[in-house]
């Protein structure tokens, strides 16, 4: 109890609202409560909830939480949509995780001036211009395959890359950067094109060819990073796995291997530990990945919208909280840095840090 | 040729699997002429039960015992347990539709499929387990024949799916219960009349055939790692293909299935793309229904007019 008054008091700082206001209203979050990505979901859903209980205490909010489990699956999260439509309580979505989610619902949702601040879907066309609705405080897939694509080529000096694409909207579109960077890079780039449901990676692991420096891989489920990056040990192959975010959970603990991620590790940043702090209290977790901070960042970029709307003495609705979102200027995140957005929905001046995996299964940030 | 080496013993360590699974398909068939669709969340629920053991006896990253032995008991309480499963399975979904019209049993497996599904995604929750197999089998264990490896899970699945496959076709040929089991098949009212207790029989046969499944399920989480409730559809079906490549009905039939059934995949994905193994198969599945129904070594059934 007492630390968990004091991890709110520190998250009462990071909130920049400074004034007691009356705003009300249902902040939803539609993330993988279950399936393959649950360890991604809970996560979310805990940093989502301790950054709207911040602002809430920040600002004299009342602002309710509402979880929604879309299990990283775009007809799921199709049916769920209307319900969060015909919901007017709703003022605003955390989430969808994943970007085939946001495809699946980013037009009614838009339609419908819902807000959509996902804190994890990275697929770059999700911000040209068809959802006028959506914003995300990580960087793009635009961002994450030049990153990738130089370390492995300018760093790791990798002279040929297999590129992995699960056949997803995530991983096809993320498949489709890298194998472009790699051929603007001039390293030797073949695609290796695998379904969904696809479980034994086997036969497409003899397909790697010897010379390959690294096999990098689009899943979204990092189980599955994990069994190719096991399968290139037994049949003898050089070749290291490099992950994208995707692949970013404990189950990927393959010793040498790489990722990027669209946050750093901020746990040790003083701006976060208030934040992790209450996070570890309300959920019980040890620890957190680089999943859970931008998520409260999402929440707190919709929650503090909703609070400038009711300063300026107006009830806070779908359209007055979108269009405030808009307008977003945090100065100092927990991220470690400001978040603003593009008139797309970017935010500017994503990054993706590259990861290594040490020998006890921890990631060290290496570029 | 190390290439085509390689995808073949990729594709004889899945054909193993299928092959346990689709024996499971045929021994039922054979027997009862129906299909039990619930098989492959037999092999699902085999692949939890494994994973629970191996938990129960401090897990992958500190087990209590030794490893072999470990191994042995995942694989025994997964067979007993499935195979327990199918008995139950037998005696309230298929028993009382016996004397009912064809049609009522499909259902009757496809509503077993559905319960034992959710009934694992709510009890076991859909979260993946792992069996992190390399953290006490180590991926570099295993050998080379030139440029060809064989790792330890591999070459042990191998000869465990070779060693369940000859003992079943000795219990099928050598055993009293295995005769009798064959007597039904050819013909049921003669076996009644010859004194054969039928119901036994077939509780052996759905024992058999889940514990087989079950087997299969282990296999396929320490190849694989991976379990989770929604598991048993894909390769459920794959077993079945398997079992009517080779002739649903004949047990050498659904061991030959099933190995052909995991090379071609294989080699398919060797040779033509990665993304089309699923397509291949059930390719293969509608050209055999069209053009050779009774599969490799199936017999064409007969039917007194």
């Amino acid at each position: 109890m007492a630390s968990s008054a004091l991890a709110l008091t520190g998250l009462v700082a990071i909130a920049t609202p400074a004034k007691a206001v009356t705003c009300t209203g249902t902040i939803a979050i539609m993330a993988p409560l279950t399936g393959g990505a649950a360890f991604i979901g809970k996560e979310q859903a805990g940093f989502a909830k301790v950054a709207i209980d911040a602002v809430n205490a920040k600002s004299g909010s009342t602002f309710d939480f509402k979880e929604l489990d879309t299990q990283l699956d775009a007809a799921v999260a199709s049916s769920l949509a209307p319900s969060v439509v015909s919901d007017k309580k709703i003022i605003g979505v955390v989430g969808p995780a994943g970007s085939q989610e946001v495809l699946a619902i980013g037009g009614l949702f838009g339609a419908n001036d819902i807000a959509l601040v996902s804190p994890s879907a990275t697929r770059t066309n999700l911000t040209a211009g068809t959802y006028p609705s959506f914003f995300r405080p990580i960087g793009n897939d635009a961002v994450q395959a030049p990153t990738g694509a130089r370390y492995m080529v300018q760093t790791l000096k990798a002279r040929e890359v297999v590129v992995i694409e699960e056949k997803t909207a995530y991983g096809t579109g993320l498949a489709n950067e890298m194998m472009a960077e790699l051929k603007k890079l001039g390293v030797k780039a073949t695609k290796l094109v695998v379904n969904e449901k696809n479980a034994d990676y086997a036969a497409v692991v003899t397909r790697v060819p010897k010379t390959a420096d690294f096999v990098y891989v689009t899943f979204q489920v990092a189980a599955k990073s994990e069994s190719v990056a096991q399968e290139l040990i037994k049949q003898k192959k050089k070749a290291v796995v490099f992950g994208s975010d995707g692949s970013d959970s404990p189950t990927f603990k393959t010793p040498g291997t790489f990722l990027t991620a669209f946050a750093p590790d901020v746990s040790n940043l003083p701006a976060a530990k208030a934040a992790f702090d209450a996070f570890k209290v309300k959920t019980g977790a040890a620890a957190a990945t680089t999943f859970g901070p931008p998520t409260y960042v999402a929440a707190q970029v919709i929650a503090e919208a909703a609070v400038r709307v009711c300063e300026a003495g107006k009830t806070a609705d779908r359209a007055s909280v979108l269009a405030e979102i808009k307008k977003t200027n945090i100065k100092k995140s927990i991220l470690g840095k400001a978040i603003r957005f593009t008139a797309t929905g970017d935010v500017i001046g994503g990054t993706f840090p590259v990861f290594k995996t040490q020998k006890d299964g921890t990631r060290k940030t290496v570029g | 040729m190390d290439y085509l080496g390689q995808q073949l013993v990729n594709g004889l360590t899945l054909g193993g699997v299928y092959a346990l699974i689709a024996l499971g398909y045929t021994l039922v068939y054979g027997v009862l002429q129906i299909l039990n669709f619930a098989h492959g969340d037999v092999y699902m629920i085999g692949a939890f039960l494994g994973f629970f053991a191996m938990t129960w006896l401090g897990g992958p990253l500190a087990p209590t015992v030794p490893v072999a032995l470990m191994l042995l008991v995942m694989f025994l309480v997964a067979m007993m347990g499935t195979g327990l499963l199918g008995i139950v399975i037998e005696r309230f979904a298929y028993r009382p539709l016996r004397n009912s019209t064809r049609i009522a049993p499909l259902i009757s497996a496809l509503g077993v499929s559905i319960l034992l599904q959710n009934g694992a995604l709510l009890i076991f929750s859909p979260s993946i387990r792992s069996y992190d197999t390399s953290s006490y089998i180590p991926s570099t264990s295993g050998f080379s024949i030139g440029q060809v490896t064989i790792d330890s899970v591999r070459l042990g699945v191998l000869v465990l799916s070779a060693v369940l496959m000859v003992l079943l076709t000795r219990w099928v040929n050598g055993t009293q219960v295995g005769r009798a089991m064959r007597a039904i098949a050819y013909d049921k009212d003669a076996a009644v009349m010859m004194g054969i207790d039928v119901d036994k029989v077939i509780r052996w046969t759905f024992f058999v055939g889940a514990a087989l499944a079950g087997a299969a399920g282990v296999m396929n989480g320490l190849l694989l790692r991976g379990v989770s409730g929604t598991m048993g559809l894909i390769p459920g079906l794959k077993g079945f293909t398997a079992a009517v490549i080779g002739g649903i009905g004949s047990v050498p039939g659904a061991m030959l299935g099933g190995l052909l059934l995991g090379v071609i995949e294989s080699l398919a994905q060797g040779y033509l793309s990665t993304n089309f193994a699923d397509t291949i198969t059930f390719i293969l599945l509608i050209t055999f229904m069209l053009f050779k129904p009774n599969g490799i070594l199936g017999r064409p059934m007969m039917v007194k007019v």
